[in-house]
């Protein structure tokens, strides 16, 4: 048993967690990270968004090689080394999480593997490989992160998954249901399709992505329709594994009248916050029912020394919120008066096309009573979308009605996500539609989609008939 | 069916005219009567009414051409299949109420050709906000009228309330309200649309004619600007009934206060966001100085700054029980539940009270006073005005002199004798605004509470001119009908408690003023004229001022002057 005093240590060692530690080391605090994994970067990293991302590189590539045969190139069938397409992900996930290690190392953080549990509000246990470590702290902060809901029907069974099974890619099953119709479920989709997987996406709600704008999501559905079955307004009342495969009973609006066979069952119906397993109460920290744990704007728990960022603090459950509630944990520990204050956090489906969204959606602006215009661009009227055969998609400004400044702002198509960061930043500065729309964006490009909006709503677009023409 | 005709300039008064504003664009449906475009003339502002229901097919004038009468403005498409109406007839009747639109006393326009034309018809003219000094986007706080009220000529529509003065924004000519363009909490600058009016056409020659004869200061040759400083009473009270629920109480003048049209949603970048949190400062509260009123760092440093050295003034406490230390780190008012020791009622504070309030307590904090008593022999001038007033009535003038005509007379003599009365403590205190005019504020009691009108250039007047001067304000004072323009420039102030009683009073001197004349009721006394007791009669005197302008003897001096005056008005001509 070892013993170690800190002045901070950091419980968790996804994007939230050594975002914390590392900015708390530059600001000369002595600290120290715990995590059961040997490599730093937690689920983001090692089982999250990173290898997904890998996987669904590829899976773009395949489908775009497809695609060219429309237009004139035509490549043979695909074959797939599986084991060299998991060396690609895992060698991406590697050199991102040697380089983390690096700065870790750099910064002089120190890395505890094993289980941390609180003791009291200054001290913490961590049971690794190595017996149990005592750590004495000044501060702490609890980065503990989330782990998939897995549900009660569901039997104990090798064919039924969860992201981490998915991104492991033992094989390509021929048939696949994704239970769960928000954005991990239909990332892992679109790679196992890509891939010769059928897949169905079964989710309860009437929409996929249920937090996304409904004409956002509809012009995805128009593009997945040949892809994935969609069943919707649909639940999962029963698996039952058998040895030719799992049967599902369904129940709901689309739901088939007999149980259908799968030879994968992946289950992404959300995560769950870990606020229940680093024994937070010892601390003296109140950890809600359902694991979150409550936090005030410069990320403190009810106990003065101890903070809390990330997935465990509440939605959205997103690395980048993480990371920047990490980074006022940190200063505030260094005695900074720092607070997380932003506008907006972006979300983004990666899939294909990828769909985004950041700031104040329309359902919202209708929940909130807010005074708002939407403009909308369609790709369809966009050079690039249709040069490059993207023409499903679109960008969907908000503003507000009197200021024209733009409170949200959501794009389905491709490199989606790419483009969103001038929206978010538009939000933050408090930029107005004028403003977007008399910034010169580069032609051709998808992102110019975002200025021609802008125009819409300004009335001074050019590039499609102008509803606002008379009245200018 | 349509047809296009021109819409052509009318008389504008002889002279070009710039254009300020275009109120319509082009394929706008516009009614007959409703304005084209806003020209201003160097004496006033005033739109061009359309002749003619229609469509507005073209315009040739833009913002800042200068235009005169004939010049066409554009094409309009009329809807009337009749063919153009004579355009002469018509439209100079419409540009004779165009000045009445202003109705600023102080910039009274000629009336171009003024009352020929009377039409018998009705006609509507749109009432806009007259000049009120330099304030602009002032609050609306009241509607005195609704659509479809009757209005005699000066009646109040809108009451406004400026950081210094709420005021009424009244009446150019009698008739109906026809539709109201505002509504309370709106801001509006001169020139902004009220309301339209419908009046007989009659009627409206006879308006222009009468307020064109109205004796009021038809040259603005001094009008000091409307300072940064607040007067204590500024405030004509409304005549209609209060119905609006009572209105928070002004803050004191501060940068950042006032049109903040922020309403929680800052415009802001995350790192000023960051840098106001870690001093604490509520963004809502600081006038972004960006484009766009973005809030920048210095804006927040300069906010900080601002702040730290400003006396904190809490106009709640300041007018009465409130129960903070208004900032002067004294002990707070205790709660005292008065109903526990019988019944009990209460009532608002007017709003002049809740105006001048502020003021009357950061003068009374910050401005170290002294008063000076002293009295004058006014036996013989009592004697004098009696007869003038006898006189007076014979010839029936139609004026009574009364005497706080000849104590405006002396103090302005003595404020000649001894300047530094008539002068204010600059911003920086660092030295000393001499003024070269004599303009003296009258203390007057109304049913709304204390106002302060200003009587200007009262050395260059005669006993005469001043004395109606002041029947006419202190009738305006007491019907709460006086202008911002007719409180704003005063160098001193009298306050004349003399008709109720009293002995004796200190008067809170009236920033930026830096003395103040209290003048209590005379009364006759036996005075040694070195042999016997005689009956004389008696004027207390109390002089209040900043004696960090004025001294002791100065004060004593002055105090002497004006009762030497008072005594023998022959020294004035001295």
């Amino acid at each position: 048993m070892s013993e170690i005093k800190t002045q901070l240590v950091v419980l968790g060692a996804g994007p939230g967690g050594y975002s914390a530690a590392f900015r708390a080391a530059d600001l000369g605090v002595d600290t120290v990270i715990i995590d059961a994994r040997e490599a730093l970067g937690g689920v983001c990293l090692n089982v999250g968004c990173i290898p997904s991302k890998a996987l669904l590189h590829v899976a773009k590539v395949i489908q775009e090689a497809k695609q060219l045969s429309a237009h004139g190139v035509t490549f043979g069938e695909p074959t797939f080394d599986l084991d060299k397409i998991r060396g690609w992900k895992d060698s991406v996930v590697e050199q991102l999480t040697k380089g983390l290690s690096g700065m870790a190392k750099m910064r002089k953080v120190k890395h505890v593997q094993g289980y941390g549990k609180f003791t009291g509000p200054n001290t913490i246990e961590v049971e690794g490989k190595d017996g149990i470590t005592t750590i004495t702290f000044d501060n702490a902060i609890i980065a503990a992160g989330s782990e998939p809901v897995s549900l009660p029907f569901v039997p104990k069974d090798e064919r039924v998954i969860d992201s981490t099974g998915a991104l492991e890619m033992r094989d390509i099953p021929s048939k696949m249901l994704v239970l769960g119709g928000g954005i991990i479920g239909l990332e892992m989709g679109t790679v196992y399709h890509a891939l010769g997987s059928k897949i169905d996406v079964v989710e309860f709600l009437d929409q996929l992505m249920p937090a996304a704008d409904k004409d956002i999501v509809k012009m995805y559905m128009k593009t997945i329709k040949n892809k994935f079955n969609t069943m919707l307004e649909t639940k999962v009342t029963g698996i039952e594994a058998k040895d030719d495969g799992l049967y599902v009973t369904f129940e709901g609006k689309q739901a088939p009248a007999e149980p259908v066979r799968y030879d994968r069952v992946l289950v992404a119906v959300g995560r769950k916050p870990n606020g229940s397993l680093v024994a937070a109460q010892k601390a003296g920290v109140t950890v809600t029912e359902r694991g979150f744990i409550e936090v005030d704007k410069q990320m403190r728990t009810n106990v003065s020394n101890i903070f809390a960022i990330g997935d465990l603090v509440g939605q959205p459950m997103l690395a980048h919120k993480a990371s920047h509630e990490g980074h006022v944990a940190a200063e505030v520990v260094a005695g900074k008066k720092h607070y997380f204050d932003p506008k907006c956090i972006p979300s983004v489906a990666y899939t294909e096309p990828e769909v985004a969204w950041v700031g104040v959606t329309e359902k919202e602006a209708i929940e909130q009573g807010l005074n708002y215009e939407v403009a909308t661009f369609p790709w369809a009227a966009s050079g690039r979308a249709i040069a490059c055969a993207a023409t499903d998609g679109l960008t969907k400004m908000i503003f507000e009605k009197d200021t024209g400044r733009i409170i949200g702002g959501a794009i389905v198509g491709t490199n989606a996500g790419e483009m969103l960061g001038e929206i978010g930043l538009a939000i933050e500065m408090g930029a107005d539609a004028e403003d977007i729309a008399l910034t010169v964006h580069a032609h051709p490009t998808l992102n110019e989609s975002i200025g021609l909006a802008a125009e819409l709503f300004e009335g001074s677009i050019t590039d499609m008939p102008n509803p606002k023409a008379k009245k200018k | 069916m349509a047809n296009l005709i021109d819409i052509i300039v009318p008389d504008v008064g002889g002279e070009e005219v710039e254009v300020i504003e275009l109120c319509v664009t082009v394929g706008e449906a516009v009614d007959a009567e409703a304005s084209i475009v806003t020209v201003e003339s160097d004496k006033a502002s005033m739109d061009i009414p359309c002749t003619d229901a229609g469509i507005i097919k073209s315009l040739k004038v833009k913002v800042g051409d200068k235009i005169k009468q004939g010049d066409v403005l554009g094409q309009m498409e009329s809807g009337a299949a009749a063919p153009e109406p004579e355009l002469p007839a018509a439209t100079e009747s419409q540009a004779e109420t165009a000045p009445a639109k202003a109705p600023e006393a102080a910039a009274k326009p000629e009336a171009p050709a003024n009352s020929t034309a009377a039409s018998t018809s009705s006609k509507t003219i749109d009432v806009t906000v007259p000049d009120i000094g330099d304030a602009t986007e002032v609050d609306i706080i009241e509607l005195l009228v609704a659509v479809g009220d009757t209005v005699e000529p000066e009646d109040g529509l809108i009451t406004l309330e400026t950081d210094k003065a709420t005021m009424d924004v009244p009446a150019p000519e009698g008739g109906k309200i026809v539709s109201l363009a505002v509504k309370v909490g709106d801001k509006v600058s001169k020139g902004s649309l009220v309301l339209t009016l419908e009046v007989a056409g009659a009627a409206s020659a006879s308006v222009d004619s009468d307020s064109a004869s109205t004796p009021v200061a038809a040259t603005p040759s001094i009008d000091p600007a409307p300072s940064a400083q607040a007067s204590p009473a500024p405030a004509p009270q409304t005549p209609a009934p209060q119905t609006q629920a009572p209105k928070a109480p002004p803050v004191p003048y501060h940068p950042s206060a006032g049109d903040n049209v922020n309403t929680g949603k800052v415009h802001a970048s995350p790192s000023v966001r960051r840098l106001a949190r870690e001093f604490g400062v509520d963004l809502t509260q600081v006038q972004g100085s960006g484009r766009k009123n973005r809030v920048q760092k210095d804006d927040v440093q300069s906010f900080v700054k601002y702040e730290l050295s400003r006396p904190k003034m809490n106009p709640g406490s300041s007018v009465g029980g409130g129960n903070t230390g208004g900032g002067l780190q004294v002990l707070a008012q205790p709660k005292v539940d008065f109903a526990k020791f019988g019944e009990i009622e209460e009532v608002p504070l007017t709003r002049i009270q809740k105006l001048s309030g502020p003021n009357l307590h950061r003068n009374w904090v910050t401005i170290p006073h002294v008063t000076q008593f002293d009295e004058a022999d006014i036996t013989d001038l009592e004697t004098f005005r009696k007869e003038q007033n006898a006189i007076a009535e014979k010839r029936k003038l139609g004026v009574k002199i009364t005497p706080l005509v000849f104590m405006m007379k002396a103090v302005a003599d003595a404020l000649k004798q001894y300047p530094a009365f008539n002068s204010s403590l600059s911003e920086s205190g660092e030295s000393l605004v001499m003024k070269k005019y004599y303009h003296i504020g009258i203390a007057v009691d109304t049913p709304g509470g204390l106002m302060v009108p200003v009587v200007r250039d009262v050395d260059k007047k005669g006993i005469m001119e001043i004395s109606r001067e002041l029947m006419d304000i202190s009738a305006k004072a007491r019907d709460g009908k006086l202008k911002a323009t007719d409180m704003q420039g005063s160098c001193f102030t009298i306050s004349s408690l003399g008709g109720i009683g009293g002995t004796a009073f200190t008067p809170i001197v009236n920033a930026p003023d830096v003395a103040i004349l209290g003048v209590s009721k005379s009364e006759m006394k036996p005075k040694w004229n070195g042999k016997d007791f005689e009956p004389r009669l008696m004027l207390p005197l109390s002089l209040s001022y900043d004696h960090r302008v004025i001294d002791g003897a100065l004060a004593a001096r002055f105090s002497v002057h004006v009762s030497g005056a008072l005594s023998d008005l022959r020294r004035i001509l001295l």
